[in-house]
């Protein structure tokens, strides 16, 4: 079960501070709702957890990410998180590429994020995954500017809120 | 107009005797498998892979049965230990019970959780971790024979590739010829969509052994009792368990529709830890695990051709079939017949060259698959001739029901031999399509329908007028697991002359304590009401291979009738007997023989088998029973003209079924209320796959409609309204001229549906397109032609 996701926001920051926030482990992966590291391997990969709740269906996942690309000169770089759920109930994939240009005195992000979701969420959560994914990097993006302002930054997942939205999202287009 | 031989008060053949199983069903007073409680049961749940391909690296039952209640996980690794982690199919190929180290499909059994109860069994599922490695599955079929593709079975030694077999049927060289000459030749590629039998009642079972005694009661929810005992005593005689320590009960049934005729492993596993333990073990699966785990139905990838004239003679067939089994062919057909009677797909039509092929695969999906209400890929191969047909009509711009009604097998022509090799019993192939464009206002519609397209609004008929092939089967050919495809009944009369009679077959909903009931009512005149119908005990009935593809009627049904007339020709010799005259001096009227001439001298049935207890012939077998297993000298073919009416919503796409005109021959016709209850229900399941249902998985394999919330079973809501009706050409072998209905509806209405739904779209130059026919689908269509802003 895949989703696909792109956004582009834009921040009122210079383009070499958003690129050393973005390309840096500690503080991008924190970004992302319910997510944390949890070891160090090397430069590029890191061990992580991350967790995901679809209405009922709950999953932690574990595993590695990779900056498989960091390019300082073409502000462009590429994630690859692998995890799989530590109870069995299956794994998801996050491939993920942001990109950088200077815009109106600030910073246009562009971000693509590709979820690939096998096992349980997959089998009960195909319908939502797309909105829920989406609501999810919504959370990011208002996580990153929060950090990027320096501000202090909650990255437990709002499950109830997002779910909300999502059903929200969904009904309100049926009545409306 | 039914014409009955018998009085209302005897019930026979012909009468809409009501159902007398629903007196406890509308009650809410059946007992099924989950009612079966035992003292001192053990619960079951199972744990399942969320994985479609991948490597156990370990289980971990710590912190399950730190649970209260829960007393042991069972694992592959455990099963090994007694050879039982493996079992047959009824296909002769091998299944997994539990795996000892990968799981070959989403959903699979992975290990049993067993418990005190059932709520501590699933808290226990929950808590097992295991720890897997994921690997690349193969999903399409399409791509499961390239040579890149992973090999699945490599539990198979000396399997290189995921091909399962290949079959073929019919004179390839002469079919390609007149394909080579033929004036027309039309091509489409279908896909039958898997679906799920989706019964009401999931599967289950309570496996009850006896250590004292060394026996098994097995209680399951299975079509085919006996056949289940023989597989149980093959699969476990290693471990003692032998055919005569073992009894299946079958008791009511939600639902079969072929979904319960395999061997699941929750059964194995119940059976396994039950002789383990010596307690009686229930599993009954939860919704989701019967629609994702349980084996599927169809799934078949059609390349459908016809070749004929310019002016509408068709001439030769040839069908391409690539059959998605999933992780193994757990199909569950006669043992001759790979496609089960998909070579009836030369259809209603009279030509006499036809080539069919098929070539099954492996893919990591769950296995099957079954004869959802279906005499084993009928369906499959009704929907092709009958679109293909349709097709061959548009191509040539003739009408087609005119085309239909000019290639008919004549109703003089039957028996007819089929370019396939089957003898058509009889048939009136015309009748029963005239009388449903009668009962439809056919060339009205034709005339509202163009009018319409002036308008630019969409509205289209679709025909579909099948040939069934039922009643499996004759000897020669069909046995599953070796055993012949026969089936039984016995009858005894009490010394009051009311009567108890059994059956090798089940009922799941078709009415058989009613129909079987009639069926002896007709031949001895014994009033319905008073004959005690039994079923699915293996220990009392008389064996037999139960019931699915329409078999019931055309085996067990011809049985009672065989049975009774032997216990009628006793009675003829009791009655002169007690009337001291010859047997060829009396005369038979339902419910009594009279001398002929003097019909006051006459002797009751009940009078007759009083007799037969207290004041028997000298030499004379005292008693009154009897017992046969028949074996039909050939399979019955049901026909049927349906046609169907249909509006479409240019700018959204929406489908309406306006009207459903459904003309059945199920040859002559023992309880006309159970026919047309049982053609209500086929049709609403025709209807399923036509326009709402299929299993759908992504291309790891993830089943994204594993619920009821995202898998549509069409209730009332969906359905139209059913209108039916019938003809009545009795097959000449059957000894009450039955055929059987069953599966009619089923097999003939999503071609019906599909073509009104093609034909409303055909002046847009669309030709076929895939069932299921969904709004999205059409808006789809209408959006690329331009019609939908």
């Amino acid at each position: 079960m895949k989703a696909n996701i792109e956004k582009t926001f834009q921040v009122n920051e210079p383009i070499g501070k958003v690129w050393e926030y973005l390309s840096d482990p500690a503080r991008i992966v924190t970004c992302v709702p319910g997510a944390s590291l949890t070891d160090q391997i090397d430069q590029d990969n890191f061990k992580g957890e991350v967790t995901l709740k679809f209405g009922p269906v709950k999953a932690s996942y574990s595993g590695q990410i990779t900056f498989q690309e960091r390019n300082a000169d073409s502000y462009h770089m590429q994630l690859l998180g692998k995890g799989l759920d530590s109870k069995g109930k299956g794994s998801a994939d996050m491939l993920m590429n942001g990109s950088l240009v200077e815009k109106d005195g600030g910073t246009e992000v562009t971000c693509s994020m590709e979820v690939t979701i096998t096992g349980m969420l997959a089998q009960f959560g195909s319908r939502l995954i797309t909105d829920v994914s989406s609501s999810v990097f919504d959370q990011f993006v208002g996580n990153f500017k929060a950090k990027l302002a320096g501000e202090e930054v909650d990255n437990t997942l709002k499950a109830g809120s997002m779910v909300g939205s999502v059903v929200k999202g969904i009904f309100g287009k049926k009545e409306g | 107009m039914i014409r009955c031989k018998t009085s209302k008060e005897i019930g026979g053949m012909g009468h809409s005797v009501k159902r007398k199983e629903d007196a406890r069903f509308i009650q809410g007073k059946g007992h099924y498998v989950d009612d079966i409680h035992l003292p001192g049961m053990l619960h079951m749940d199972i744990v399942r892979s969320p994985y479609a391909y991948a490597k156990i690296k370990s289980i971990n039952a710590e912190e399950a049965l730190k649970i209260p209640g829960v007393l042991a996980v069972v694992t592959g690794k455990d099963l090994e230990k007694y050879n039982l982690h493996w079992m047959p199919t009824l296909m002769s190929d091998t299944q997994m019970v539990l795996p000892t180290d990968t799981v070959m499909y989403q959903a699979q059994e992975v290990a049993a959780v067993i418990a005190t109860d059932r709520y501590a069994a699933r808290d226990g599922k929950e808590a097992v971790i295991v720890e897997y490695e994921p690997m690349k599955p193969v999903i399409d079929p399409h791509k499961s024979l390239d040579p890149g593709a992973p090999v699945l079975r490599t539990d198979k030694p000396g399997k290189n590739d995921n091909h399962i077999w290949h079959w073929e049927v019919g004179d390839k060289t002469a079919t390609e010829k007149i394909f080579a000459e033929a004036d027309v030749v039309v091509k489409e590629q279908m896909h039958i969509p898997r679906i799920h039998v989706a019964s009401i009642e999931t599967c289950g079972c309570v496996a009850d052994y006896d250590k004292v005694n060394n026996h098994l009661t097995m209680y399951m929810t299975t079509q085919a009792p006996h056949a289940i005992r023989t597989v149980i005593a093959l699969v476990a005689g290693h471990v003692g368990l032998t055919e005569e320590k073992i009894r299946v009960v079958s008791p009511d049934i939600g639902g079969g529709f072929g979904g319960k005729v395999p061997v699941y492993p929750g059964y194995v596993i119940a059976i396994a830890v039950s002789f383990l333990v010596g307690k009686p073990v229930k599993w009954v699966e939860d919704r989701s695990e019967n629609l994702q785990a349980d084996s599927f139905a169809r799934d078949y990838h059609i390349t459908a051709e016809m070749a004929g004239t310019k002016d509408g003679k068709i001439l030769a067939t040839r069908f391409k079939i690539l059959a998605d089994h999933g992780y193994t062919d757990a199909s569950a057909n006669p043992s001759k017949f790979p496609t089960g009677l998909f070579s009836i797909g030369t259809g209603s039509y009279d030509y006499g060259a036809a080539f069919m092929e098929a070539d099954a695969v492996y893919t990591n999906k769950p296995p099957g698959g079954v004869a959802y209400r279906c005499s084993f890929r009928v369906t499959e191969a009704v929907h092709a001739i009958e679109r293909i047909t349709d097709r061959f009509a548009f191509e040539i711009g003739k009408d087609p029901a005119q085309l239909r009604m000019e290639n008919f097998i004549k109703k003089e022509d039957f028996p007819w031999k089929s370019p396939t090799g089957w003898t058509y019993d009889s048939g009136d192939y015309h009748a029963g399509l005239l009388k449903a464009m009668e009962v439809v206002g056919y060339e009205e519609l034709r005339k509202e329908q163009a009018e319409k397209r002036e308008r630019g609004e969409l509205m289209g008929i679709g025909i579909s007028t099948f040939t069934e092939i039922v009643g499996a089967g004759p000897s020669r050919d069909f046995d599953i697991l070796g055993i012949k495809m026969f089936d039984s009944a016995e009858i005894r009369v009490h010394p009051t002359g009311k009567a108890i009679a059994r059956f090798g077959t089940k009922s799941q909903g078709q009415g058989h304590e009613t129909t079987y009931a009639q069926i002896i009512a007709e031949e001895l005149g014994i009033p319905a009401e008073h004959i005690q119908v039994e079923e699915g005990d293996t220990d009392t009935a008389p064996y037999g291979l139960g019931t699915y593809a329409s078999r019931s009627t055309p085996t067990a049904g011809a049985a009672a009738a065989v049975a009774a007339r032997k216990l009628r020709d006793k009675a003829r010799k009791i009655a002169a007997y007690l009337l001291e005259v010859s047997e060829e001096d009396l005369e038979w009227e339902p419910g009594k023989f009279f001398v002929k001439g003097a019909p006051e001298k006459a002797k009751t049935i009940q009078e007759i088998v009083f007799a037969a207890y207290t004041n028997h012939p000298l030499g004379m077998e005292a008693g009154f029973e009897a017992t046969h297993y028949y074996d039909p000298p050939n399979l019955t073919f049901p026909s049927g003209a349906y046609i169907c009416v249909v509006d479409i919503d240019k700018e959204t796409g929406e489908i309406k079924v306006r009207r459903f005109v459904a003309i059945d021959d199920c040859g002559n016709i023992i309880n006309p209320m159970i026919v047309q209850g049982q053609v209500h229900g086929g049709l609403t399941q025709g209807l399923a796959p036509a326009m709402y249902e299929q299993l759908i998985y992504d291309e790891d394999g993830n089943i994204l409609n594993g619920t009821f919330m995202d898998y549509l079973v069409p209730t009332a809501v969906e359905s139209p309204n059913w209108e039916t009706g019938h003809t009545v050409t009795p097959s000449p072998h059957h000894p009450i001229g039955a055929k059987g209905v069953g599966e009619s509806p089923t097999v003939g209405a999503p071609p019906a549906i599909a073509n009104a739904i093609v034909d409303a779209l055909s002046h847009l130059g669309v030709t076929h397109i895939d069932i299921p026919i969904t709004p999205f689908k059409v808006w789809k269509i209408l959006k690329e032609k331009g019609v939908a802003q």
